[in-house]
């Protein structure tokens, strides 16, 4: 499944950019997120635990960023596996300036869902996908709201 | 497919489900979604409280605020009531294109509101209806939200984890109604579907379910232009770009049918 968007963050791109490969921003930041250990450079073991209404499972997996070119561009690459199912996802974010203390983030990437929830819950991937992303850019905006 | 084990308790009363639901339990109405989804182990309470035997939370009726609907009136209650087909008939009809009979027969408005279902049908009508949904809880009692304000996001509602649907509010009707839907045959889930309440001059309200995380409420039913949504759901049944034409065909079906029932 594709995915794209673009979100603005009202920080500037440095900022925004430092924020978006800080663990403890990213732990706070990912929907269902528990922890996330550092277990190289720039790569970490993660726990999840995703509830969502009745549908709830805990995956475990690792976060790992590639291919940075600071301040403009990066990859975040997400795995997880779990009881219900496991995940992939890849996705190229790009920064720019949208004026002062303003950065537009164009994001586009893949996510493969597979197992129980990809075989019976086929109808709700692409909603569920959309609102994470959703949660993680709103809940970014609310934690680095100290940071400008 | 056999469920995780967990503990259950059927609710005595519904200030008893209430306390349950406070102490953690899953709240167990119709079973329609829950029941399938822990049987295939998505989703795997350690409790769960039953409604289903709570007495008379299926009423139906009428005072000055509108037509009160319990939250455990099933589909087919709903369908069939003389007083909504009377006075409501767009919330009976909607009710009539949920799943097949055995579903209707068992799912209740209230699990079905709660549960979000981003193609669920009644959602659609709800917020044309601008329908008022009550709430309640042990710590903070009643509170009345407004079916656009309650429908937050895909499986997500403005109720909080221990807060239960108690009714829904809707509004005597005085204009014309329509729900049009493109149903997935496999599972009677909409497409898409459009709740329409037109008035003879043309303009009026529309709900429409299937097309985005949350049903999209359009308060202009001559401007089409929020169902060009680039936000489109997108499965293995129906991709973005189809459900956003299917959503104007029926929205056209549904306005017109509407109109001429003004």
């Amino acid at each position: 499944m594709k995915i794209a968007g673009t979100q603005t963050l009202p920080l500037s791109r440095e900022c925004a950019y430092r924020a978006m490969q800080n663990p403890d921003v990213l732990v706070q930041c990912m929907p269902g997120c528990e922890s996330l250990e550092a277990t190289g450079a720039q790569e970490y073991a993660m726990k999840m635990k995703m509830a969502l209404a009745a549908i709830s499972g805990q995956f475990q997996g690792k976060v790992k960023i590639a291919d940075a070119a600071p301040p403009e561009r990066f990859k975040l690459i997400v795995e997880g596996t779990g009881k219900i199912g496991f995940m992939k996802g890849e996705g190229a974010l790009e920064l720019t300036e949208a004026g002062e203390a303003s950065t537009q983030v164009t994001y586009e990437g893949d996510v493969q869902v597979g197992g129980t929830i990809a075989a019976v819950g086929q109808r709700l991937i692409d909603t569920t996908a959309k609102m994470m992303i959703r949660k993680f850019f709103d809940k970014l905006v609310e934690v680095t709201a100290g940071m400008r | 497919m056999i469920p995780h084990s967990f503990d259950y308790a059927a609710a005595t009363s519904f200030a008893d489900a209430l306390e349950q639901v406070a102490a953690g339990a899953k709240p167990l109405s119709g079973g329609m979604s829950l029941i399938p989804m822990m049987k295939l182990r998505l989703a795997a309470p350690e409790r769960v409280v039953d409604l289903g035997r709570i007495q008379g939370l299926n009423y139906i009726h009428q005072d000055q605020a509108g037509i009160h609907v319990g939250a455990l009136a099933t589909h087919f209650e709903v369908e069939t009531s003389a007083l909504l087909r009377a006075g409501c008939p767009l919330l009976s009809e909607t009710a009539g294109w949920i799943g097949d009979v055995q579903i209707r027969n068992r799912g209740t408005i209230g699990g079905s509101v709660a549960h979000a279902d981003p193609s669920a049908d009644y959602p659609a009508a709800l917020v044309a209806l601008d329908a008022r949904i009550v709430v309640a809880s042990k710590r903070g009692g009643e509170r009345t939200v407004g079916a656009n304000d309650f429908f937050v996001d895909a499986l997500t509602t403005a109720a909080e984890p221990d807060e239960l649907v108690k009714e829904i509010i809707v509004p005597v009707e005085t204009m014309g109604t329509s729900y049009q839907k493109l149903l997935q045959p496999a599972s009677g889930f909409a497409i898409v579907g459009v709740a329409a309440r037109i008035g003879q001059d043309g303009h009026g309200r529309l709900g429409v379910t299937g097309l985005g995380a949350r049903p999209i409420l359009i308060t202009d039913a001559t401007d089409l232009a929020a169902l060009n949504t680039t936000e489109a759901n997108s499965d293995i049944h129906a991709a973005s770009a189809y459900r956003r034409e299917m959503a104007k065909v029926y929205a056209r079906r549904a306005i017109a049918a509407a109109r001429a029932r003004a």
